[in-house]
Parts: structure tokens; C-alpha cells; sequence
């Protein structure tokens, strides 16, 4: 199944496409440069009850605040 | 004929610090970019004779409007005419690193360098990278680096001056995105023609950049457009989008990308990583929510020891060096009226600058280390869910429990906050946080007026000003401009700084606070000693302190407070524990003072104490850190909120039949 779910759903060790980023533009402009953007593969290392969640995404390792990851739409793996 | 420029970009945490130090050596200097608190680093780096200009830009992801920090890369970019712009790629991350390369071509420039770092962990990692294919690729000179261990640098050096003596022809690689945007390109590259604006910036880009709609782009072209022109640029672009149903600026993020993994399997392959990265393990101990905070607490715990253990001594020996030193001066210079202002003025106020100096050099050493380590990272996450509630970023927490040492070093620590918003606010409410030298009167006061109860009392006024803190920080950060609470952070690998390249950054840190902050030390210093001496000595009930002090006998009233208080608060100005010293003065004995006071007035003067003002000291740290205007504001309204809190004990008190 291809789901479409927001980032902050998937749990540690999943993967997914990014498909879409639902913030304004301000949002959008910082996440490109810092390999989150559509079509890049990400992984999920961590993930906590209030924290933000933790993935790999082009090499790199990125906290995402959990509202922000609501905001990131992804395709599982 | 003028030096050559080398200039340095790069995303954070990909080692442009250690391939800065390799280049310039002991010759560096740390300063500010003019009209912005954004730390700018220079250097010259020498080469058979020949001397360059090293610019460190700051280490941004990416070249927008959107950050201050990338607004300044940019422009030194478009406008500093480097002569060679070194691009620091990490190996371990290329797709993310070569989205700013390939911004940094999109912009025109032809005599770059790419300094491909941190080869040696990207072969652990299973990266193989063909340097000369990947060379060939970009079309610009790559040279791989383990710039960690001066691996590859004499290589670098070349190259770099080949570039910058023009030897190397370069055609940097500009991506393509699939025909509706490249479409759009040429009809805004049309729209634009015949503009000055295309003979000094790259059509092309600056169709992207207004595809991308970067308001300082859009400005430009307002300016060479007008407001008509840019309008019907935009209206265009609206459109397009619509059709679309699709904002460009994500289809173009998305292309990008797949144009670097493109390129990327053209020189760069896979093999067998082994494990888990041990960062990744680390990780799961450090930002974990409960395991975290333990750590953290440990890691505060040791900063503040090692800042204070060791710099409250040197800083209390450096005062009273100078002291000394005015002492043995004093007999030697024969007017009256030149030897305070020497002996007092002068050498004490310069003395008490340079006394911070250690906790500075101190403090700088210990943020340099945790933020050349990764550990600033983690902090940030760990803390960022709770402070930021309350309009504060996750590393507000580092200035905040600094500031229970000192609030100069803490506003210095401000710096390590990347959003500008963020550390406006951060810096502005961290004066309530009560110093040492406010918990010396503190304790002093809880002591003499509540004996029994002192530990309690005291501990009701730390509580008081942390409420007052967040409460102020909660409020503030709805004035001021800019947006928060996008939290993405990178948490980099783990690494042993080097300890000679902390020493250099922080020693130069330290110097530029002597610099900035000093002139407002010395000149309130001199100021308060000027209102205490003349027309004659305090205590006499003559000097402009004491009148000064009368004028605001009134106002101290509705604290239930004296014409001696504001005397006592004025002192204080330039360091906390004068409050008390001058009460000496005043009254005499510490039995006086005990009389002379109610416990309920004795609790408002802590509390005011605690809140009322900034010590000069503090207020010029805040001047380093962003401006007249702000210091001043935070000054203000410290006096404001102290006057309300004192004058609400002080009501309340007597309502509740505290007064006797």
C-alpha cells in the first residue's frame, strides 16, 4: 500500500518519499536546502511523546519540530 | 595592488572552520558584518609570498532572503567580488551539499572551488567518490580534503590560487527543470530585458529567484520595474501556478534534487556501511526525554563550574589588581580632582571591563567546545518543546542558567542561537535572571530581615524573577518581528574539536566583547563616579548621587522605599553588589540598616534589586550582541516591570498587614 500519511505518523526504521510540504513559504524555503524536499527519500531514526522527531534524510541527521512534521506529507516505503 | 579574496561557503558543521584555520594559520580576526550581528571572520593566507584575504561566510544550507545569515553569504557572493569562492562540500552528505553548490553556480560565479571535506568518514560510511569524474560533472576544480588532519590542503592551496590568478577555465554545470518551468524562465528572462538589473546579476537566476518569490529579488525589480512591472511578473507567475496547481518553488526544490541524484551516480557509488553509526547510538541516549535531561543537567552542570570555578578568582584578582594598582598611584598624582577621576574613574572602570574578560574567554571556550562536539545540537532538541511555549528557542536554556553566574557571559551566549528573533528575545529577559552578585544581596538582606526563614525567602525571589523571565519572554516574543517556532535542526556527527582552534576563536571572541562592550562600561562607570564626587564626596548629602537620589525619593515612596534606596539602586548600576555596599555607606552598620527597615520594605528592595536594571556591564554585552535601540528597550522596560512588582509587594504587603 502507498500511503500518503504526514511525517510525524511514521514510526522509527520506516521510510518514505517526501511528497508535499503544506506550510507557507517561509516553511518551504527552509526545508529545501536542508534535504527535505519532494522526492527525497527519508528515514525515521526516533521518534518521542513531545519531541520533535528525528530523521535521516541525504546523509544527514534532522530534528523536525512535531509540528512541522505534521506538515510534511510523505509516501511510505 | 589590493589583495586577492578568497571567500568561504558553505553549509554549518561541514568543517569550513577547520579549512579556515588551515588556510590563515595564527592570522585571523573575529568581527561583525556591518549593520548586522552576524559574526563575520577574516584572514590571510599566504602563498609563496603572495597574501590572500580569507572571508568566512557564514555557514548557511542554502542562499535565500529569508535568514540574515544567508542574505549576508549572498551578498558578499553577488556584490564582494571574491576571487575565489571555495565551496566547502561535506562528503558524507553530498545530495544536501550540492543543493547550495549548485545555488552558488545558478548565480553566475565561474571561479569556484569545491573543497570536498570529510573524506575519510564518508569511506567509512561505504561513500566512494570520484573526485576528478565528480569534477568533470560540476565542471569546476574538486579537491578532496581531510582537512580534520591537513590531508589534501596543499592541494587545495593550489588550486585555489590557480583560480584566483584566472589559470582555470571553469563551466560550472546549471541544472535544467522540465520544460513549464524552464518556459517560465525565458518569459521572465524576456520581462527583465533591456534592465540595468541584467548587467549586474545573472537573468537567469533572478527568473528563478522571482519564481521562488525572494522578496529582495522582487525589491530589485521593483526598483528597475516598477511597481507596475513586478506586479504583472507575479500576476504571470500566479497563474502559471494555478494551471499548474503547483507552487513553483516546490517543483523547482524537487528537480533540483533529482538533478543532483542525477550527477551524483555519475561519480559517486554505495558500498557496505558497517552498523549502526555509533552518533546515531549516542543519540539515542542524548536526546532521549528522560536520559537526556540527565545528561544535560551533568554537562550544566561542569560549564558552570568550569566558568565560574575558575574565572570568579581571576576575575576578583584582576579587580583588585587594578584597585592596588590605583592605590599605589594615588599619591604619586598631586590634584584632587585628577586623581579620583584617574585613580577611581578611569582605572577602576577599565579594570572592572577587563575583569570580565576571563569569564568571557571562559565562557566562549566551553560554548565553542560543545558546539564543535555536536552536544549544542542535541540541547536545542531536547529543550525546544518546553521553551518554546513560552516564545524561547531549545538553546535559550544555556544563557538562562548562565545567567545564575553572570549575565554578561549569558548574553554573550545568545550568539549561539541562529534565529535572530529568537535571540532578541532570549537576550532581552535574561537580565531577570539574578546574578551572583545579586544573590550576594540577596542573601545579605534574607539574612539580617529573615533570619529564620532566609533559605525560603531567597528562594521566593529566584522564583519570583524566573516567572517574571519566561512571562516577559512569552509577551516580548509577540513584538517582535520575524517568524519562530519553524524548528529543524541538523544534529551532527560527534567529533573531537581541536583545541588550538578553540583557543584562537575564543580568544578573538573575547576580544571583540572588550571591544564593544567596554566603551559603555567605562563611560557609566565614569559617569556614576562623576555623580558621587561632585560638587563634593557622597555621604556629605551634597553630591549630585544623594540630590539625585532625593529627586527620586518620592517615586521610591509608592515602593515604601527611601531617597537612600534609589542612591543604593543608582550604585548598582554598575554592579549589583554596590546596592548593599552603598546602604553601608549611607547608614553605616549593618544594625542601621536592620532599624532603619521593616522585613516588608527590606523584601521590595530584594525584589527591585533583582529586577530593576541591567548592570552596565550587561547592558554593554547586550549593545555587543544587537544595538543601542535594544539595550536600551530591555533597560526600560526592566525598570518598568520592577517598578510595578515593587510597588504590588509593597500594596499587597501592607494590605495583608506585613507593613510592621
Amino acid at each position: 500500500m502507498n500511503m500518503i500519511v504526514p511525517l510525524s505518523e511514521l514510526r522509527p526504521g520506516e521510510s518514505g518519499v517526501v511528497i508535499n510540504l503544506q506550510g507557507g513559504p517561509n516553511f518551504r524555503s527552509k526545508l529545501y536546502p536542508m534535504g527535505l524536499a519532494p522526492g527525497v527519500i527519508i528515514r525515521v531514526l526516533d521518534r518521542f511523546q513531545f519531541g520533535p522527531v528525528i530523521i535521516e534524510a541525504g546523509g544527514t541527521r534532522l530534528a523536525v519540530g512535531k509540528n512541522m512534521a505534521a506538515k510534511i506529507m510523505v509516501r511510505k516505503l | 595592488m589590493a589583495m586577492k579574496i578568497v571567500a568561504l561557503a558553505g553549509n554549518p558543521n561541514v568543517g569550513k572552520t577547520t579549512i579556515f584555520n588551515a588556510l590563515t594559520g595564527m592570522k585571523q580576526h573575529v568581527g561583525n558584518w556591518p549593520g548586522v550581528t552576524v559574526e563575520k571572520k577574516e584572514g590571510i593566507f599566504e602563498y609563496e609570498g603572495e597574501r590572500f584575504l580569507v572571508v568566512d561566510l557564514p555557514g548557511t544550507y542554502s542562499l535565500t532572503a529569508h535568514s540574515i545569515d544567508e542574505l549576508v553569504a549572498r551578498n558578499f557572493l553577488l556584490n564582494g567580488n571574491p576571487d575565489v569562492v571555495v565551496n566547502v562540500v561535506d562528503a558524507t552528505s553530498i545530495l544536501r551539499n550540492l543543493y547550495l553548490t549548485l545555488e552558488i553556480f545558478e548565480m553566475g560565479l565561474k571561479n569556484v572551488v569545491v573543497a570536498l571535506n570529510k573524506i575519510d568518514l564518508a569511506e567509512k560510511k561505504g561513500i566512494k567518490i570520484d573526485a576528478k569524474k565528480m569534477s568533470k560533472v560540476l565542471g569546476v576544480p574538486v579537491v578532496p580534503l581531510d582537512a580534520k588532519d591537513g590531508i589534501g590542503m596543499k592541494e587545495l592551496k593550489d588550486v585555489i590560487v590557480a583560480v584566483a590568478h584566472g589559470e582555470v577555465e571553469e563551466t560550472p554545470i546549471i541544472p535544467t527543470y522540465e520544460p513549464a518551468v524552464e518556459r517560465e524562465i525565458e518569459h521572465i528572462s524576456k520581462c527583465l530585458e533591456g534592465t540595468k538589473l541584467v548587467s549586474k546579476y545573472p537573468v537567469r537566476w533572478l527568473a528563478l529567484k522571482l519564481l521562488q518569490r525572494d522578496e529582495e529579488v522582487m525589491k530589485l525589480v521593483e526598483r528597475h520595474l516598477g511597481q507596475e512591472g513586478l506586479d504583472r511578473v507575479m500576476t504571470h507567475i500566479n497563474e502559471v501556478e494555478e494551471r499548474y496547481g503547483k507552487a513553483m518553488d516546490l517543483v523547482i526544490a524537487g528537480q533540483k534534487y533529482e538533478f543532483i541524484d542525477g550527477l551524483t551516480h555519475e561519480f559517486m557509488s554505495y558500498g557496505r556501511a558497517g552498523g549502526e553509526p555509533f552518533t546515531d547510538q549516542l543519540d539515542r541516549l542524548l536526546v532521549h526525554p528522560v536520559y537526556g535531561f540527565v545528561v544535560m543537567a551533568i554537562v550544566f552542570y561542569f560549564v558552570f563550574k568550569f566558568i565560574f570555578v575558575f574565572g570568579l578568582p581571576i576575575q576578583n584578582w584582576l579587580a583588585e589588581a587594578f584597585t592596588d594598582f590605583g592605590n599605589w598611584l594615588a599619591p604619586h598624582i598631586a590634584s584632587e580632582a585628577l586623581r579620583g577621576l584617574l585613580v577611581d574613574g578611569i582605572i577602576g572602570g577599565v579594570g572592572m571591563v577587563l575583569s570580565f574578560f576571563p569569564l568571557v574567554f571562559l565562557l566562549f571556550l566551553a560554548l565553542s567546545f560543545l558546539e564543535d562536539l555536536g552536544y549544542m545540537a542535541r540541547i536545542a532538541v531536547l529543550m525546544e518543546g518546553i521553551l518554546r511555549k513560552f516564545g524561547l528557542p531549545g538553546k535559550a536554556v544555556i544563557p538562562l542558567i548562565l545567567g545564575l553566574g553572570c549575565n554578561v557571559p549569558a548574553v554573550m551566549a545568545t550568539r549561539t542561537i541562529e534565529d535572530e528573533k529568537d535571540r532578541l528575545v532570549t537576550m532581552f529577559v535574561n537580565p531577570f535572571v539574578p546574578c551572583s552578585a545579586r544573590l550576594s544581596v540577596i542573601s545579605f538582606l534574607a539574612g539580617l530581615f529573615f533570619p529564620k526563614e532566609s533559605a525560603l525567602v531567597a528562594a521566593s525571589i529566584y522564583a519570583l524573577a524566573f516567572t517574571v523571565a519566561i512571562l516577559s519572554a512569552w509577551l516580548v516574543s509577540h513584538f517582535v518581528k520575524g517568524e519562530s517556532g519553524l524548528f529543524v535542526i541538523e544534529l551532527p556527527e560527534y567529533l573531537v574539536p581541536s583545541g588550538k582552534a578553540l583557543l584562537l576563536h575564543s580568544w578573538e571572541r573575547s576580544k571583540e566583547f572588550v571591544r564593544k562592550a567596554g566603551t559603555v562600561i567605562l563611560v557609566g562607570a565614569l559617569l556614576i563616579w562623576y555623580l558621587s564626587n561632585y560638587p563634593v564626596p557622597i555621604g556629605t548629602g551634597g553630591s549630585y548621587a544623594e540630590k539625585l537620589g532625593h529627586l527620586f525619593g518620592p517615586y521610591m515612596g509608592l515602593m515604601g522605599l527611601d531617597w537612600k534606596a534609589a542612591v543604593s539602586l543608582l550604585f548598582g548600576i554598575i554592579a549589583k553588589e554596590n546596592v548593599i555596599s552603598t546602604y553601608g555607606v549611607l547608614y553605616g552598620t549593618a544594625a542601621a540598616i536592620r532599624s532603619a527597615m521593616t522585613p516588608l520594605q527590606a523584601y521590595v528592595l530584594m525584589a527591585v534589586t533583582t529586577l530593576y536594571i541591567p548592570c552596565i556591564a550587561t547592558i554593554g554585552a547586550i549593545r555587543a550582541e544587537s544595538n543601542w535601540k535594544w539595550a536600551a528597550l530591555a533597560t526600560a522596560y526592566m525598570i518598568t516591570v520592577a517598578s510595578i512588582v515593587g510597588i504590588l509587594i509593597w500594596h499587597v504587603g501592607l494590605l495583608l498587614g506585613w507593613g510592621a
